[in-house]
């Protein structure tokens, strides 16, 4: 054992090292807890969560075209559309659309297939539910999930 | 009667050397209510001083920053199940929480918080708190054995194993701080109270008496009585990652709770052991030194350091207070926060009223001793906090040739050389 050592060891100069670093982080600044229902957290711009089905604000119409490229897209086959024929314009509108959040894996392959600005995966991520009605549709998907504001 | 119990007012003794058993048993309950508030807080204080040195909030949700988590913490330990496992020895099992307690608390008779404030001055008494602090082994023994579980029995071998190679070395520093008391009288003490008295009357401190030898005593001392508690990081006996809890691994609910106001409670009296024998007991720093005279009328008349030091218990308190206040008023103005803000209001107004009390003169003569013991006691709760925040346990055959190989030659080394230079100076 060098000297060195042996003064290291003799007045504990490792031992203190690592005191000051943990007397150093008692500051409040350096608190990394979030207490999530007070404080929400920031979501990146590309962040995948529920998806969400854009309406035309002007007008209150769905922007889906029904082209069922969607369900075609999903790997999961999670996606279904139902569309029936608007008898006026002879377009396409879509009826149903429906989607299972226990086998989605938020790849977001449906939502670069869709021709139109409709499918969106949105930052919202609190859909846990109390049963088990896993499949969500058209009309929570267009309005978006709404979280609860707690107090405290 | 009443001349009994006010009688003993005017004398400057404890209750012990007085002979007034009332007053005696006035000591004994304020210390035992005293030591176990000092629990609850340290409960708190360890939670969140831990939290905050691992980056983490802590007890955020019962009461104003988890303040009330002691308590909701007490009520869930009591009215938990209290389970004996079907083939655990009964009687042992259920007398080994009672006995740690005891044992806990018998420490505290000898413990001088001040001059007067001890419940007696035995002329043995570091020998009684060595020895009684000790039994607590055969406790945790006792637990281990009991509960028939393979854990707790692990638990329990390696804690005898542990307090008794660090009782060596423990023993050894405090007779070196015990010679030093017979510097100039050629007769030492191990009476507490006499142990202060001795290092008021050579105006020094133990630690820094035949400097370095005082301060070497007190590092394995520092040392010794980490290991002595089963705190990190010598907290083999209860390594939760290799023995679930070890000895109290069966225990639950309130037998549980006893264990850990009993482990608490050993921290508190070893740590004033050092604090008695090396750190001034009740003395302020500096003591000897009175300063000019200064005359305050109907308030002070004396040394205007001694003065200041007099003020220090009050300002603590309207420290604290002005704390819980201004946390008071940076609360959420929520309808749901209204009851935690009148709360915390209450609670600064009536620490800042005992801080008024504590400025009266007949108070604040008697509680000087207790402000500076507890003061250096709670540096050392710290210092138990903060280790364990720190450091990482040590494996069994390191803490054994730390025990054995380093702090008993040393031990042995400093007595010996204190007993030369003692007699040489």
């Amino acid at each position: 054992m060098s000297v060195a050592s042996v003064l290291r060891k003799t007045f504990f100069v490792d031992l203190v090292k690592g005191l000051a670093v943990t007397f150093k982080y008692q500051s409040p600044k350096e608190i990394y807890t979030e207490q999530y229902p007070l404080q929400r957290p920031t979501i990146a711009e590309r962040y995948r969560g529920l998806p969400r089905l854009n309406v035309n604000p002007d007008t209150g119409e769905s922007l889906c075209i029904a082209c069922d490229l969607c369900a075609l897209a999903c790997p999961e086959h999670l996606i279904s559309v139902k569309s029936e024929r608007d008898p006026k314009s002879k377009k396409k509108v879509i009826s149903t659309w429906t989607y299972d959040t226990s086998r989605c894996m938020f790849c977001g392959i449906c939502e670069d297939s869709c021709p139109t600005d409709c499918l969106e995966l949105s930052q919202d991520f609190e859909f846990a539910t109390y049963s088990r009605d896993f499949i969500i549709d058209r009309e929570r998907l267009e309005t978006g999930l709404v979280p609860k504001v707690y107090e405290r | 009667m009443l001349q009994y119990v006010t009688g003993y007012l005017s004398q400057p003794v404890t209750p012990g050397e007085a002979g007034n058993y009332i007053w005696a048993l006035i000591y004994i309950l304020v210390v035992i209510m005293g030591v176990s508030g000092v629990v609850l807080g340290m409960n708190w204080g360890e939670r969140k001083a831990l939290a905050h040195m691992q980056v983490r909030l802590g007890p955020m949700r019962v009461g104003p920053h988890g303040l009330l988590q002691p308590f909701a913490d007490a009520l869930k330990l009591l009215t938990k199940e209290d389970i004996i496992p079907a083939g655990a020895d009964k009687l042992v099992f259920s007398l080994a929480p009672v006995a740690i307690i005891v044992t806990a608390w018998t420490v505290f008779l000898v413990v001088p918080f001040g001059r007067t404030h001890a419940i007696t001055d035995m002329n043995i008494g570091v020998l009684f708190m060595l020895g009684v602090s000790s039994l607590s082994v055969l406790c945790i023994v006792m637990a281990g054995w009991a509960s028939n579980s393979n854990y707790p029995l692990m638990g329990a071998l390696r804690s005898s194993a542990q307090m008794v190679s660090y009782e060596v070395a423990m023993g050894l520093v405090v007779v070196s701080a015990v010679m030093m008391t017979a510097t100039n009288t050629n007769v030492g003490t191990l009476s507490m109270i006499g142990i202060v008295e001795a290092q008021a009357s050579q105006h020094f401190w133990f630690i820094f008496k035949f400097f370095p030898l005082g301060l070497i005593a007190f590092v394995v001392f520092a040392i010794a009585m980490v290991a002595e508690t089963n705190r990190a990081p010598f907290d083999l006996p209860e390594a939760e990652s290799e023995l679930v809890a070890g000895f109290h691994t069966e225990y639950s609910g309130f037998r549980w709770s006893l264990f850990m106001l009993a482990e608490y409670s050993g921290m508190i009296a070893v740590s004033s052991i050092a604090v008695t024998l090396w750190l001034g007991g009740w003395l302020r720093p500096f003591a000897s030194i009175h300063g000019p005279q200064i005359t305050i009328p109907h308030y002070w008349r004396g040394g205007a350091l001694d003065f200041a030091a007099s003020l220090l218990p009050a300002l603590c308190m309207f420290l604290l207070a002005l704390f819980c206040l201004v946390g008071a008023y940076r609360m959420p103005r929520l309808r749901t926060f209204r009851i935690q803000t009148a709360g915390l209001t209450v609670f600064g107004l009536g620490l800042g009223f005992i801080g008024m009390v504590l400025l009266c003169p007949p108070v604040r003569d008697r509680v000087q001793d207790i402000f500076w013991f507890t003061a250096k006691i709670g540096v050392f709760m710290y210092l138990f906090i903060w280790y364990r925040a720190t450091f990482p346990r040590y494996r069994f055959d390191q803490l054994m040739r730390v025990g054995w190989k380093v702090l008993l030659p040393i031990g042995l080394g400093v007595l010996i050389l204190t007993a030369i230079v003692g007699v040489l100076l």
